[in-house]
């Protein structure tokens, strides 16, 4: 073709001196390529290049491991009270935080070879969030055969708070294996009402003395009469102000529920206790965990981490 | 001088003759005016009567129906009877219920099933005084006929059940009449007790409405009492048919008694005698082992208990269920309740109306029941017993009065009307219960509770032969009475369980009612045959 010719820059072999440290690869353009090269281009992978993927592969898994270890690490480290076993490094269900001792039958009256069975009966309109999370914590320590009713005064009932216990139990055929009965009724009452023995026993009304009498199940009332009292002082304050108080009231409980997690972990100290579980479940319910001041946000997301409250989740949608 | 004397006599005695012919003739006067004006009066009536009634056709009794003509005639319901129709003019058949006439008005008050209605009759130019002299003087319960224009009214009409209308009447015709003189009154018989004792006004007793049991029925208590009844047997169905169970008819004439020998009526049967059936449960076993699955059925059940008290007849409709189960008769208590709690549901959902009339005559709570139904141990059961101070073996079967004190402790901790109580004794049932796998003195059987009263016992049934027959002989029953009933598991038959109830008792239980005579339409005890 008639094109015109470019004079070379550079003469055509010059010999470059190329150093001896690196190392040498082989010459892609060079004659005498070999099948094995083909190969390269059909797919099939090297194998020096398969060895290099699974090393990268088992870096990337060591490095993922770790990562969880360490997640797991941070959420025991900042939840007091947690357990912290080592071995254990993937967070599973909380191990039970209460370990007093409890006497059913001088608390409930002698077992007559019965289920001894309590019913609660509550509003549809507001679920009891706190006995929930009280229930959760009794099936830890005892068997608990656990139902829940619709009553005929209520027509119909959304299907979360008809699995509000959890599923139920493979042996609840056979009542009598069960040391303690749960059963939730919901029905238009207006105030929560615990019914157990009505011989010997008057109804007990509101949740928070319901939420008391749960609590002595578990052994793990405070001894010391001080811490007694605090406790029942932030329950009232809960029941009281948070929601049965106006927006002022709501406001002042944040701010002290602030102030007093800002010298401890817990309500009443190092200690996890009913006041924690009323009013994080009061506050939940008021719905302003995202208004919420700091303290109180991240003692919330303790006692999620905790997993008691895992049943009350489903219900604030 | 006699001659004088005759002569005077003469004189006096014309002289008092013609004082007692005066007499006479003045007597005579009088009667004859008395009588010219009594004819003057009749003649006046008369003509009045003829000239007054230009209504003669707008009234009278209607020769008896005989499908004589086919008349395109369109009859309005009572209960139809609204504010929409008002200023039309149309035809009523109903019943009286009252009428009373004032001067120159009449009021009836006219009544088909519940529904009432008040309708006016006056004289003027479309009735006649003898017109509404007729009305007055039909008798009570006749039906009648009545052309009428529907007229609003501006205040509320309180005692009929349509309060915002009234007929005016313009024509009326007896279809048929009624006796003068009733049996019972329909007023007395809607009447509550109570209102009957303080204001000294009649009630009607039990025996004379069954009695007459024809006029009891047509009050507004009856009628909703027995609707609400074919309501729970029409649910029954309803939800079985939905579940999948399949309706059977079992034979009620038959060779041996199924529960017991005594309590069973005897009928001649050509050379030999049969029996009429306690319960349809050997044939509704016998359908489970045919691979019918689910059954149920609803048929006459016939028991010769000579116990004559509230809840007990001799006839009744019974409503069993029988149903094979995978794994555990608590399948089929969990079908059971459900269908009660449908029924239940249905009731109080679709029945309000029925419920509050009957509520007027008989007060009582509303039913209450939880969904899922609520089952109770009969351990548990003795211990709420015992909790409450009564004293009894943990193997003894409930009286009655405990049954009652139990249902009354169910209510105050539970706050239902309806519960199973389930693993009786095994010592206190039939011997066709399976005993229970894990304690030989308790069983897989079960009652369920309306009201503190028992409305249904059920079981798992023993489906192998060979533990049926140890059973049968354990109880000291007769095996070649019941050979046919063994066969019939020798073939394979699957596990299953059931249980019945009674119609009448279960209508009654619903709606707080004390007797089961009054949910039975002609009731059967040992001493009523008919009507």
């Amino acid at each position: 073709m008639p094109m015109y010719k470019v004079k070379p820059v550079s003469p055509a072999d010059i010999k470059i001196d190329v150093p001896s440290c690196m190392y040498k690869s082989p010459n892609v353009h060079g004659h005498g390529m070999n099948c094995g090269e083909h190969a390269l281009q059909n797919g099939e992978v090297d194998p020096s290049l398969k060895a290099l993927e699974e090393r990268q592969d088992e870096v990337l898994r060591r490095l993922y491991e770790l990562k969880a270890t360490v997640d797991g690490f941070a959420k025991t480290v900042t939840t007091p009270d947690a357990d912290l076993d080592a071995s254990t490094p993937s967070p599973g269900p909380a191990e039970s935080v209460f370990r007093g001792t409890a006497d059913l039958d001088s608390l409930l009256g002698k077992d007559l070879g019965a289920l001894r069975d309590i019913v609660i009966n509550a509003n549809p309109a507001r679920p009891p969030l706190s006995l929930l999370v009280l229930h959760a914590l009794l099936c830890q320590r005892y068997q608990v055969l656990s139902s829940v009713h619709v009553h005929s005064s209520v027509s119909a009932v959304p299907p979360p708070l008809l699995s509000c216990l959890g599923p139920r139990h493979i042996d609840s055929y056979a009542r009598q294996r069960f040391q303690l009965g749960f059963t939730l009724i919901w029905k238009d009452v207006s105030e929560l009402q615990m019914k157990f023995s009505t011989q010997s026993m008057c109804p007990i009304e509101g949740e928070a003395n319901v939420a008391r009498f749960l609590f002595r199940l578990l052994g793990a009332e405070p001894q010391d009469p001080a811490a007694a009292t605090q406790m029942d002082c932030w329950i009232d304050k809960a029941v009281f102000q948070l929601s049965e108080g106006g927006s002022k009231d709501r406001a002042a409980v944040l701010r002290s529920l602030n102030a007093a997690l800002g010298r401890s972990p817990w309500l009443l100290g190092q200690e996890f206790s009913l006041a924690d579980i009323v009013c994080a479940c009061f506050v939940l319910r008021a719905s302003q965990t995202t208004s919420a001041p700091v303290n109180v946000q991240r003692w919330l997301k303790s006692c999620q981490n905790l997993g008691h409250f895992d049943c009350v989740y489903p219900l604030l949608q | 001088m006699t001659k004088d004397n005759v002569q005077g006599a003469g004189e006096e005695e014309q002289q008092a003759q013609s004082k007692k012919a005066l007499k006479k003739q003045q007597k005579e006067a009088e009667k004859a005016a008395k009588k010219a004006e009594k004819q003057a009066k009749l003649a006046a009536e008369q003509q009045e009567a003829d000239e007054d009634d230009f209504a003669k056709d707008r009234y009278g009794i209607c020769p008896m129906v005989q499908s004589q003509q086919k008349l395109d005639r369109a009859l309005v319901r009572v209960q139809d009877l609204t504010p929409e129709k008002a200023e039309q003019q149309i035809w009523v058949r109903a019943r009286i219920h009252t009428s009373r006439a004032k001067g120159k008005q009449c009021f009836l008050v006219l009544r088909h099933q519940q529904f009432t209605v008040q309708a006016l009759l006056a004289v003027g130019d479309r009735a006649s005084k003898q017109m509404v002299k007729f009305a007055a003087n039909l008798t009570k319960e006749s039906i009648i006929d009545v052309e009428a224009v529907v007229k609003k009214v501006e205040q509320k009409i309180e005692s009929c059940s349509q309060q915002d209308v009234e007929l005016h009447v313009e024509r009326i015709f007896v279809i048929s009449q009624s006796e003068a003189r009733l049996p019972l009154q329909l007023e007395d018989a809607v009447r509550p007790e109570g209102e009957g004792d303080e204001e000294g006004r009649a009630t009607v007793n039990q025996d004379t409405r069954l009695d007459n049991r024809v006029i009891d029925l047509r009050t507004t208590t009856s009628q909703a009492i027995f609707r609400l009844q074919s309501g729970v047997c029409q649910l029954f169905r309803d939800t079985l048919i939905n579940k999948g169970f399949v309706e059977i008819q079992t034979p009620k004439i038959i060779s041996a008694a199924s529960e017991g020998g005594a309590n069973v009526f005897t009928v001649s049967y050509f050379k030999t005698s049969a029996y009429l059936a306690q319960s349809p449960q050997l044939y509704k076993q016998m359908c489970i082992c045919a691979d019918f699955d689910k059954v149920f059925c609803v048929g006459p059940v016939f028991r010769a208990e000579d116990s004559n008290t509230h809840r007990h007849l001799t006839e009744f409709v019974g409503l069993d269920i029988e149903m094979a189960f995978n794994y555990h008769y608590h399948e089929v208590i969990d079908s059971i309740t459900d269908t009660m709690v449908q029924i239940f549901k249905g009731l109080r959902d679709r029945f309000q109306t029925e419920i509050q009339m009957v509520n007027k005559q008989y007060p009582s709570e509303p039913f209450k029941f939880l969904e899922p139904t609520l089952r109770l141990e009969y351990k548990e059961a003795v211990a709420m017993l015992k909790a409450a101070g009564v004293e009894m073996g943990d193997e003894e079967d409930l009286s009655t009065p405990n049954e009652k004190l139990l249902g009354r402790l169910v209510k105050d901790k539970y706050d239902t009307d309806f519960y199973v109580l389930d693993k009786y004794p095994l010592a206190v049932r039939p011997f066709y219960t399976m005993p229970d796998p894990n304690n030989p003195k308790y069983s897989n059987s079960y009652d369920m509770f309306m009201r503190g009263e028992e409305i249904l016992s059920g079981a798992q049934r023993v489906h192998d032969a060979q533990l049926l027959t140890e059973r049968a002989m354990h109880h000291g029953i007769d095996l070649e009475k019941i050979k046919a009933y063994i066969d019939s598991f020798r073939y394979g038959a699957p596990p299953h369980a059931g249980g019945g109830i009674g119609l009448e008792r279960v209508t009654m239980l619903y709606l707080g009612l004390h007797n089961v005579r009054q949910t039975s339409m002609f009731p059967r005890d040992p001493k009523r045959l008919t009507p």
